[in-house]
């Protein structure tokens, strides 16, 4: 993939906010609400949806990469990766997918998304703990995952408002 | 910035399907897992997938503690359930869960890969076999 040098530089700058989310979601615990292991109300798929539209699936692709190791790497957890990527992986394959399909907005693919990554998430500790004990919580999880990514997509339209009101989106 | 593709901003009906397809997928998997009997219960406890300790919840009242990849969780029993009381792990999930009553039911705790384990008499006593004939 060729990326001219406005692309490399939307593609940091997007990874950077992406990182910025993940980091500000540690203030929202939403476990302390739904007391299971991995829920929370992925902010950061706000950028990868965006991404998804804006720039194209490679782009978006690159960008889950990037933000997926530095955030591992930031927390000083190497674990953790299998689960970001596992999850983001997922979510970002259903969403590719189902962004192709002309009558869904962006609240289908973002609730598709953020079911995915929880699918993919609950995979990851599967694989890590080597037990399917895990899947017990992946019910709820899809429930909470309806509406953390109607959120999500709320986030995304308003983005691709606001940017086209501002005539941001030509050029 | 330049958008390739303008996705439609306002709920359509077929994020609808998206939404039942979900809900679908959730429920089936919650009668999978979920629905398992309150009796004759017998928890396990694995780390990294290997089985440390087995007990019957009647009779093992008291508190247990146990030690997984350098984190401490005690587990309180009784006889109508157990749950984490107290752990050092960063996310502190496995003590928010509860209490755990049923068969099928199981606290994890990712940062010590730890698995409390609710099973049920009939999965205990399965040898995995239904009869054996002739």
């Amino acid at each position: 993939m060729k990326l001219t040098t406005k692309e490399l530089t939307a593609c940091a700058l997007l990874t950077a906010m992406a990182l910025g989310l993940s980091y500000l979601e540690n203030f929202f615990p939403l476990a302390l609400a739904v007391p299971i292991p991995g829920v929370k109300l992925g902010l950061a798929n706000i950028v990868t949806v965006f991404a998804l539209y804006a720039l194209g699936t490679g782009e978006a692709f690159l960008i889950l990469f990037a933000r997926c190791l530095l955030g591992s790497m930031f927390a000083g957890n190497m674990n953790a990766l299998i689960f970001s990527l596992l999850g983001g992986v997922t979510a970002m394959a259903v969403m590719a997918a189902l962004s192709r399909l002309r009558g869904l907005s962006v609240y289908g693919v973002s609730a598709g998304g953020a079911a995915a990554h929880n699918c993919g998430q609950i995979a990851a500790a599967m694989l890590t703990l080597g037990s399917t004990a895990p899947l017990y919580y992946l019910p709820l999880l899809l429930g909470v995952s309806l509406l953390t990514g109607g959120l999500t997509g709320l986030i995304c339209a308003c983005l691709f408002r606001g940017l086209a009101s501002a005539n941001l989106t030509k050029g | 910035m330049s958008v390739r593709r303008s996705p439609k901003l306002r709920p359509a009906p077929w994020d609808l399907a998206v939404i039942f397809a979900v809900l679908a997928f959730a429920l089936a998997c919650g009668a999978l897992v979920w629905g398992g009997g309150t009796e004759g219960l017998t928890a396990v406890v694995s780390v990294d997938g290997v089985e440390i300790d087995r007990f019957a919840l009647n009779g093992s009242a008291g508190e247990r503690v146990y030690s997984a990849n350098g984190y401490a969780l005690t587990a309180a029993v009784s006889p109508d359930g157990v749950q984490i009381t107290a752990s050092d792990c960063p996310t502190q999930d496995c003590v928010r869960m509860g209490t755990i009553f049923r068969s099928g039911q199981s606290i994890v705790c990712l940062p010590a890969r730890f698995i409390l384990r609710l099973e049920g008499e009939r999965e205990t006593n399965s040898t995995g076999v239904d009869a054996v004939i002739g």
